[in-house]
């Protein structure tokens, strides 16, 4: 198992010499992007290593209609650069809805919902699958083409690339720098231990050992360009973590469109034309009764009778017993079951905000008095 | 620059002197209510710690706090989460500015590392992500009057029929416990030895008390603006914050204790006396 220590290089020295051994070794080289800091970052390193050889990079770009004004504008400035070969994909796939139980997914840019999409698609963007739609896989336990789903579909589009991600696993989060570094991909010899097998093609991930300030200071030191929206979030003191500009949709990022009118007051108006539930989730995303599930409501006298009232009356049938299958798995307490009741609310069958399922933390406090007191 | 334990006078000369050595055009003060009211030889505008996140405030300051601006934070650290969103925003207004004065009578609201919500004021959140180091002191313009908080113990008498009530009490408090906090049982454990302690309380001297249920003239609540005497403790608040804002209120660090053999007097006291040692350990880890 690899550990980590300092090797006396900087990461963006490392960074760079990690990007040059990927254009020595790959002749066609795909940089995804999402518009956020990270992947900013990334496909700047990039872009600057294929203009110094005189090459071109693709740059990938997920569409999923539902997000920042800013975001659009920020990937539309990445790839406005000339060594940059444009790769912005607008097709309908399925998005998670956690604003709303009722319509729990978004087929974004639905072409008969194209009246009111968020925007209109671009001109020069790749409106169709690229890929032949008789060989279409769908990842497993889905019956739809998901956000993962059409990556991956794109992915086997192509052979003996590099896709360059800008996922970072240092600090933050042990399992995902696992994840990034247990099988590591013979390339020239080596053994590269920050990439992963795609089939025939390679995830590789340059600024892995990164971490949140290392991504802000290479965007200062090099005067990059980054969605503005960070400047909103920062000055109304977001958390690091909270700092998203991804789907407003999603289970993580929900939250933000409780500010969404005073940030971008036009894409708010369009959401709520585009997405059921949007105006309840603006009201009550912070909600302690709510989506923020802190407080249980004062008609039940426990999370357990509140998460099986919400089990008995989820309007979403047929993802009922992904939620009944997993909870059976489960401890049986009011911490687990007040989680529960988040991911039934949010109607996260994806189980994206992963439940703790430990032993209550409050009984231990009540024992510990019990003895002391 | 940051300045422990000065009593209002000293706060402000230091406010003067600084005006004084500096080309200040404007000055803002940001408190808590009950320290919005420090008196001020100098022009102040006066601003309340919790409407500093309001929209109405944060955007007016992001505006008007420049280069010729002087802020006081003055006794802000009331919560421990270092990224707090009031916290947040003061940092903004303070990235504006190079001059800014932070006074706080306790360094601490529980642990050294509270300090560092003090050091992102004063140094731009220049360690933001760090952990107190002996190596920022020289880095500090910090000038530190010490307050040693000492307790000693009053001691009086609960009868056996008290000893009895208390079990009773605590049975039906941990039974009926539910989704309710749990902090509610020392609490609640605390506020019944109080009735026990009613019955020693001496006329002629002034105790604090978590509320004003006893309706005694010579008992005041942590929640009160003013303390014009010396005080005995009648009873423990359970946050550490609220006992540090009336220590600062005050200005008192030797403080008697009224406490009964019931175990959650001593759990109090105990609980205090080592907050009292982290603080002295805050101290000397200050002065390095």
């Amino acid at each position: 198992m690899p550990t980590k220590r300092y090797t006396g290089e900087d990461v963006v020295t490392a960074a760079r010499r990690r990007i040059g051994f990927v254009f020595d070794h790959f002749e066609q080289v795909i940089v995804s992007v999402s518009g956020g800091k990270d992947s900013t970052a990334l496909v700047h390193l990039a872009l600057t290593e294929a203009r110094a050889r005189g090459r071109r990079v693709g740059v990938f770009f997920l569409d999923e209609e539902v997000m920042y004004q800013s975001t659009v504008e920020q990937v539309e400035r990445i790839m406005g650069d000339a060594a940059a070969k444009r790769m912005w994909l607008q097709i309908p796939f399925h998005l998670t809805n956690a604003t709303s139980t009722t319509e729990g997914q978004l087929r974004c840019w639905e072409p008969s919902q194209r009246k009111i999409w968020m925007r209109p698609k671009g001109p020069k963007n790749m409106k169709h699958k690229p890929w032949d739609e008789s060989a279409e896989r769908f990842r497993s336990g889905y019956k739809w083409l998901d956000f993962y789903g059409v990556i991956e579909n794109f992915e086997r589009c192509f052979e003996n690339t590099a896709f360059l991600v800008g996922l970072r696993a240092a600090g933050e989060s042990p399992n995902r720098w696992r994840a990034v570094t247990k099988n590591p991909v013979p390339i020239g010899g080596k053994n590269v231990y920050w990439a992963t097998r795609k089939g025939s093609n390679v995830a590789m991930y340059p600024i892995y050992d990164w971490d949140f300030h290392d991504v802000w200071k290479y965007i200062h030191d090099h005067e990059v360009p980054y969605s503005r929206i960070y400047d909103m979030q920062f000055r109304k003191g977001y958390a690091m973590s909270e700092m998203r500009v991804s789907s407003l949709i999603h289970e993580r990022a929900f939250k933000s469109i409780c500010d969404l009118p005073e940030f971008e007051p036009r894409t708010y108006q369009r959401l709520l034309r585009r997405v059921k539930g949007i105006a309840l989730a603006q009201e009550t995303g912070k909600s302690a009764k709510l989506f923020a599930c802190r407080k249980l409501p004062k008609n039940f006298k426990s999370w357990i009778a509140y998460r099986d009232f919400l089990l008995k009356t989820h309007p979403d049938r047929e993802r009922l017993p992904i939620f009944k299958k997993r909870f059976a798995r489960h401890l049986e307490n009011e911490y687990v079951a007040r989680q529960q009741c988040r991911q039934l609310l949010l109607n996260d069958y994806e189980n994206n905000l992963p439940i703790d399922n430990t032993e209550d933390p409050r009984e231990a406090l009540v024992r510990y008095y019990d003895e002391v007191l | 620059m940051i300045r422990l334990g000065f009593n209002d006078r000293e706060k402000a000369q230091a406010v003067s002197a600084y005006c004084a050595k500096h080309s200040i055009e404007k000055v803002f003060l940001i408190a808590p209510p009950r320290f919005m009211d420090v008196p001020m030889d100098v022009d102040v505008e006066r601003l309340e710690l919790s409407s500093i996140i309001e929209y109405r405030i944060f955007y007016r300051m992001m505006q008007e706090v420049g280069p010729g601006t002087l802020v006081i934070v003055n006794e802000c650290l009331r919560k421990q989460y270092r990224s707090d969103l009031a916290y947040n925003c003061i940092r903004n207004f303070l990235l504006q500015t190079e001059h800014q004065i932070i006074f706080q009578h306790l360094p601490i609201v529980d642990s050294l590392d509270d300090f560092m919500i003090l050091v992102d004021f004063d140094t731009r959140s220049r360690w933001r992500l760090h952990r107190w180091e002996p190596g920022f002191r020289g880095e500090l313009d910090l000038v530190v009057k010490e307050v040693p908080l000492v307790f000693s113990e009053h001691r009086v008498e609960a009868s056996p029929k008290d000893h009895e009530r208390y079990s009773k009490e605590k049975r039906k408090l941990i039974d009926g416990i539910g989704l309710r906090d749990p902090h509610i049982i020392p609490r609640n454990l605390g506020l019944f030895t109080g009735t026990v302690k009613a019955r020693h309380i001496d006329q002629g001297a002034h105790y604090v008390a978590r509320n004003g249920r006893l309706r005694l003239p010579n008992l005041q609540t942590y929640r009160d603006t003013s303390f014009p005497h010396e005080y005995d403790v009648f009873e423990f608040c359970h946050n550490f914050v609220d006992f540090a804002e009336f220590v600062a209120l005050t200005q008192q660090s030797r403080f008697r204790v009224m406490t009964t053999d019931l175990k959650v007097d001593r759990w109090y006291f105990d609980r205090y006396a080592a907050w009292a040692e982290r603080l002295a350990g805050a101290y000397e880890a200050l002065h390095g």
